[in-house]
């Protein structure tokens, strides 16, 4: 069993690849962050904190997104610290560089630099940067907010009522779809070069992975003209459909996809069966409503939104996780809505061996964090190491790999370039 | 960089995946691969026909198998073949192609690929180097395989929809499509490159089982951590930010109907400026908002303050000038938006358009990246109800034409 990246050797400089630098590390690359001394990466000053004091070895954002790598402080845009930099390239196979349109490259430590050691040599160079690295936009100021209202998701999501805002859903998915895009990329170049034996520059746009990941809205415009409307809890769409959300007698939420109407006759009768155990069936077992299986969900019609009224009152008496599974039991693709902790003792999850356990400094007990989302039968999903501190591997590094002795460490320290 | 027109090698040539996909996680994997090079052959039939097919038809009065606008854009630059496995000479074609493949891929629920008689072993028996992906709701591995999952049902169990709306008692907004289906497509395209990186190295190839679900529990790993170490439940914060807890930070309404444009201050130099743009002189000098940490204490009054100058504006506007001043602003774009007046996707020719047979050149949607040397390439649409099922047989399969005409007869391809 070897990891698919084993012997990768991976720098990741900026704030915006994190979840890059984390998908490598999971399969095995070795991911060296590059922070800035003293001050650490914007991670760090993120939250939520350990007992919700701020500190540079407190961030739980750091915990989670740096798991797996190694960690040095390198202050390329010093003299000794861009030579420093130099060697690391020189040994590295990919760089995932958010830093910016530009940015390195002002103080001579970008792609355009050492432009040798990626078009002559082998090094994949990945620029994970808002817009891109070029067009009107590139130079703009944005975060997740900005960037999920340009690239369309928010117009989509949101409530019924229009009176109320579109809505960023939380996650900084933005980052994450960004950071998809940029693994799928290096890892190509990576295939690619095994027969070419050449690096290259990939340039990703955040703004174009969020913008290509909006779905029905696309074709709803180039084929049809057609914008679509936000809605409460489930897809948008150009015309209003009913209601898929309910709340269950827990107070609990339940998503009844498609309005929780089955597919087949199988399911139905399975489901009147569950209803009739509590006299919930109403008017249901009249023919009409066994004959809207078969109906298209997108479209609305009287008997299918009567059937999402009868089953929506029935889960309002129910707890959400037994609608759930028992929802589930009979195949229909019904689900309970859980905050993100709520799976941490589901025993699915557990069993496909989905969480490692791992210490954070300044935390007790070990934690589960979730590793990667599959199984492969000849590479093992296991977590290497925690978070690193800051500078935690500059010694590893800089002394045993680069061969920088004490004393130069010491003089590089001094000098404010690690 | 935009241009992506090149015709130089692409970094995925001469790998060859075969393709039982359907709907969308599969097919948005697929259409990544096939993007960088990949020959991507999808198998079909009518007895599990992609629903994709039928949906959305550009031409009503004349609806076609090859009239879907979702599917010409989920299947561009794949090509496709129809066979019928229950048929003994379909199913020894499609057995055929697998010999052919470097990896198998399919997202039907868990368990119903190897009940159509294509199991891990049985495609190792037929090509001993194959990669075979899954990609299913809660995985092939573990106590909860037979729950049937959409791309909303991943959502909720996966912690994706409550993370999104307003705080209670406002219920979640979720996402208004499936969220899920293309980021289990991502992970797909992720987890198949380093299977196919991994067998270029070692000559081995496996059985990946990505779980749709838990591609959405990955995006949740800070509330675990939050809920482990400081015992909070995740909490919905609408539009604002809570680490770090910076505002304004939220969406406003803007002239016209529905329009509206996301405004984030990180600093109070975008503060002082956006009050300035705004020509706001009650904001500026109301002491309650006079810094970030009062700011946050008193959000939703001043997102209603800052709304009423928002109102006046025209989104796009408004955009333009806070930008110009260095403030994090951006419409809430819809496709039109995007697709007719995005300055910044038009340069970088993101919407680029290519052929196809039925419906005529369209506009697709772009891969969001690209390679300097060995770039991605939109080529054609997507592949016509088994359009190539002939081409392939006879040139890569070996068949005689004859061969398929007889099997054609038979409906066994």
């Amino acid at each position: 069993m070897t990891a698919p990246l084993d012997g990768i050797r991976v720098l990741e400089i900026g704030d915006r690849g994190e979840a890059c630098g984390l998908i490598l590390a999971a399969a095995g690359a070795d991911v060296v962050r590059v922070e800035m001394p003293g001050f650490g990466s914007a991670g760090r000053r993120q939250g939520p904190f350990i007992a919700d004091q701020p500190g540079q070895e407190r961030s739980l954002h750091h915990a989670y997104f740096n798991l797996n790598k190694r960690g040095v402080t390198l202050d390329p845009s010093t003299g000794d610290g861009l030579n420093v930099w130099r060697r690391l390239l020189e040994r590295a196979d990919v760089v995932i560089d958010s830093t910016g349109p530009g940015v390195l490259d002002e103080i001579n430590a970008g792609h355009e630099s050492f432009a040798n050691l990626v078009e002559d040599g082998k090094l994949v160079w990945c620029c994970i940067t808002p817009f891109g690295l070029t067009g009107p936009w590139k130079d703009w100021e944005v975060n997740d907010l900005v960037q999920i209202a340009l690239g369309g998701p928010m117009m989509s999501t949101g409530y019924d009522d229009h009176e109320i805002a579109p809505i960023r859903p939380d996650g900084e998915h933005s980052l994450w779809m960004g950071a998809e895009f940029a693994a799928m990329g290096i890892l190509a170049a990576l295939y690619e070069r095994e027969g070419s034996n050449l690096g290259q520059i990939i340039d990703v746009s955040i703004h174009e992975s969020v913008s290509c990941t909006v779905e029905g809205a696309f074709p709803n415009w180039e084929y049809a003209k057609r914008l679509v409307q936000r809605q409460t809890g489930r897809h948008s769409s150009p015309a209003r459909t009913a209601p898929w959300q309910f709340v269950a007698g827990d107070g609990g939420y339940i998503n009844l996809m498609g309005g929780g109407i089955p597919r087949t006759r199988g399911n139905w009768s399975d489901l009147m069966e569950w209803l009739d155990e509590f006299n919930a069936a109403a008017d249901l077992r009249e023919p009409q409503y066994e004959a809207a299986v078969h109906s298209d969900p997108m479209v609305a019609t009287t008997e299918r939104a009567r059937i999402a009224e009868v089953i929506g009152a029935f889960v309002q008496s129910r707890p959400a996780e037994e609608i759930y599974r028992r929802g589930q039991s009979l195949h229909l693709p019904w689900a309970v809505i859980r905050r993100p902790e709520q799976n941490l003792d589901d025993p699915h999850w557990n069993s496909r061996g989905f969480f490692g356990e791992i210490e954070i400094p300044g935390f007790d007990r070990k934690v589960k964090v979730p590793i990667a989302p599959w199984q492969m039968s000849e590479s093992p999903n296991e977590l290497r190491r925690r978070a690193p501190m800051l500078g935690e591997h500059n010694f590893e590094v800089f002394n045993g790999e680069l061969g920088l002795d004490a004393q130069q460490l010491v003089a590089l320290a001094g000098s404010g370039a690690i | 960089m935009a241009e992506t027109a090149n015709n130089g090698p692409r970094p995925l040539e001469g790998v060859r995946v075969v393709d039982f996909s359907w709907i969308v996680a599969g097919p948005q994997c697929t259409r990544i691969m096939a993007d960088l090079g990949a020959d991507v052959i999808r198998v079909e039939n009518e007895s599990y026909l992609d629903s994709m097919r039928n949906g959305m038809q550009v031409f009503p009065d004349r609806p076609s198998l090859n009239g879907s606008g979702m599917f010409n854009n989920m299947s561009r630059n794949k090509r496709g073949v129809t066979a019928n496995i229950w048929h003994p000479g379909g199913r020894e074609m499609v057995e055929r192609l697998i010999k052919t493949a470097d990896a198998v891929l399919e997202n039907f629920s868990a368990g119903a690929f190897e009940r159509m008689g294509f199991g891990f072993d049985h495609l190792r028996e037929l090509n001993p180097n194959l990669i075979y992906i899954s990609i299913s709701g809660f995985g092939h591995a573990g106590v909860d395989t037979t729950y049937i999952t959409w791309g909303p049902t991943a959502q909720a169990v996966s912690g994706s929809t409550a993370m999104s709306g307003y705080p209670e008692p406002m219920p979640p907004a979720g996402w208004g499509y499936s969220y899920l289906d293309h980021t289990a497509g991502y992970y797909g395209a992720i987890a198949l490159l380093e299977g196919l990186y991994h067998r270029k190295r070692t000559g081995q190839g496996q059985y990946i089982d990505v779980a749709q679900c838990e591609t959405g529990m990955m995006m949740g790993g800070v509330a675990m951590l939050d809920y482990q170490v400081n015992g909070r439940e995740y909490q919905r914060q609408g539009n604002h930010m809570r680490w770090p807890a910076t505002a304004p930070h939220s969406v406003y309404r803007c002239q016209g109907e529905d329009r509206w444009i996301a405004i984030a201050c990180e600093t109070d130099e975008q503060w002082d400026a956006l009050c300035e743009v705004l020509n706001a002189d009650d904001l500026a000098t109301d002491p309650l908002f006079a810094t970030n940490m009062s700011r946050v204490q008193v959000q939703d009054k001043l997102d209603a303050a800052i709304e009423v100058y928002t109102r006046q504006w025209d989104t796009r506007e408004l955009m333009y000038v806070l930008q110009a001043q260095g403030v994090p602003a951006g419409t809430a774009q819809n496709s039109e938006d995007k697709m007719e007046h995005d300055a910044q996707l038009k340069s970088r020719n993101f919407y680029a358009t290519a052929d196809h047979p039925y419906l005529g050149p369209r506009r697709f949607e772009g891969l969001p990246l690209h390679l300097s040397r060995t770039d991605w390439q939109l080529q054609h649409g997507a592949p016509e109800f088994g359009g190539d099922t002939e081409q392939i047989m006879t040139e890569i399969l070996g068949y005689t034409a004859d061969e398929v005409t007889q099997l054609k007869s038979e409906i066994a391809v």
